[in-house]
């Protein structure tokens, strides 16, 4: 689960480490199993905020329930922390993390 | 996660607006609870908030400062005001849906505070004996409202 960055070569670019490894390796949206939340409200919040079908809503929300985790939504780094804040404010148990 | 039977619908939805359909004494308990609610978000003291406020990234205590010190004050403004607009509106016959929203918001907030409070588990079985039966009855009674909130809200995403 550790998102270990792993070592770079020598860049002669010029561009930041971190950007190159941004470009390669986005970053993915984790959503937590937790003991409180309604099945029903966490594929709803799935529906509401990225606009999947309920058929993949649900599949998402079950996966949650049943494997204790799923991948939401991938991205750049902004990205995928503003869905981790909505997630947030909605009262979803998500984290991020580089796609390894 | 746990997941419900459904019963009689609190709500109905009516083109954009969606009808309470609860009683007096349900409309003033919410009103109470989204009261204290209101007042222990604000305060932001007491531990058991936490599911409120996870962490983003659990192994990058750096980035998860920066993450949350840019996010925090605001999850706590919006809870806040969903909070004021649930007790504004716990009377009234009809909500449109950002107050559909906010109800819904401060539903799943006090269910975040009392089940954590609570320690609960999806194994939990219902004991009416038990010193926490009556927390445990309203985290029940909150989890029915959303419910059904959730059906009234899928209206408006299209999927009812």
């Amino acid at each position: 689960m550790s998102p270990t960055p792993s070592p770079l070569e020598v860049d002669e670019t010029g561009l930041d480490p971190d950007e190159v490894v941004d470009a390669d390796r986005p970053w993915i949206v984790l959503v937590w199993n937790d003991p409180i939340n309604l099945m029903s409200y966490v594929s709803h919040v799935f529906q509401k905020l990225f606009g999947y079908s309920k058929a993949k809503a649900d599949r998402l929300m079950l996966d949650v329930h049943e494997k204790g985790r799923a991948v939401v939504s991938n991205g750049a780094r902004e990205n995928a922390e503003m869905d981790v804040f909505r997630l947030h404010e909605h009262g979803l148990w998500a984290t991020m993390q580089r796609d390894d | 996660m746990i997941l419900r039977r459904r019963r009689p619908h609190a709500f109905e939805h009516d083109g954009d607006r969606t009808a309470i359909r609860l009683g007096d004494d349900e409309r003033s308990m919410l009103a109470n609870l989204a009261g204290q609610f209101r007042a222990v978000v604000a305060d932001d003291a007491d531990p058991d908030l936490r599911r409120l406020y996870p962490t983003a990234y659990p192994d990058d205590p750096e980035h998860d400062a920066d993450y949350s010190g840019l996010v925090h004050d605001d999850l706590v403004r919006t809870r806040v005001a969903a909070a004021d607009t649930v007790v504004a509106t716990a009377s009234a016959v009809s909500l449109d849906a950002d107050q559909l929203a906010a109800w819904m918001q401060v539903l799943n907030g006090l269910r975040l505070l009392l089940g954590t409070r609570l320690d609960v588990s999806e194994e939990d079985e219902f004991d009416p004996e038990a010193d926490d039966a009556p927390t445990r009855a309203l985290l029940s009674w909150l989890g029915f409202i959303l419910e059904e909130a959730v059906v009234a809200a899928s209206a408006d995403l299209g999927d009812a």
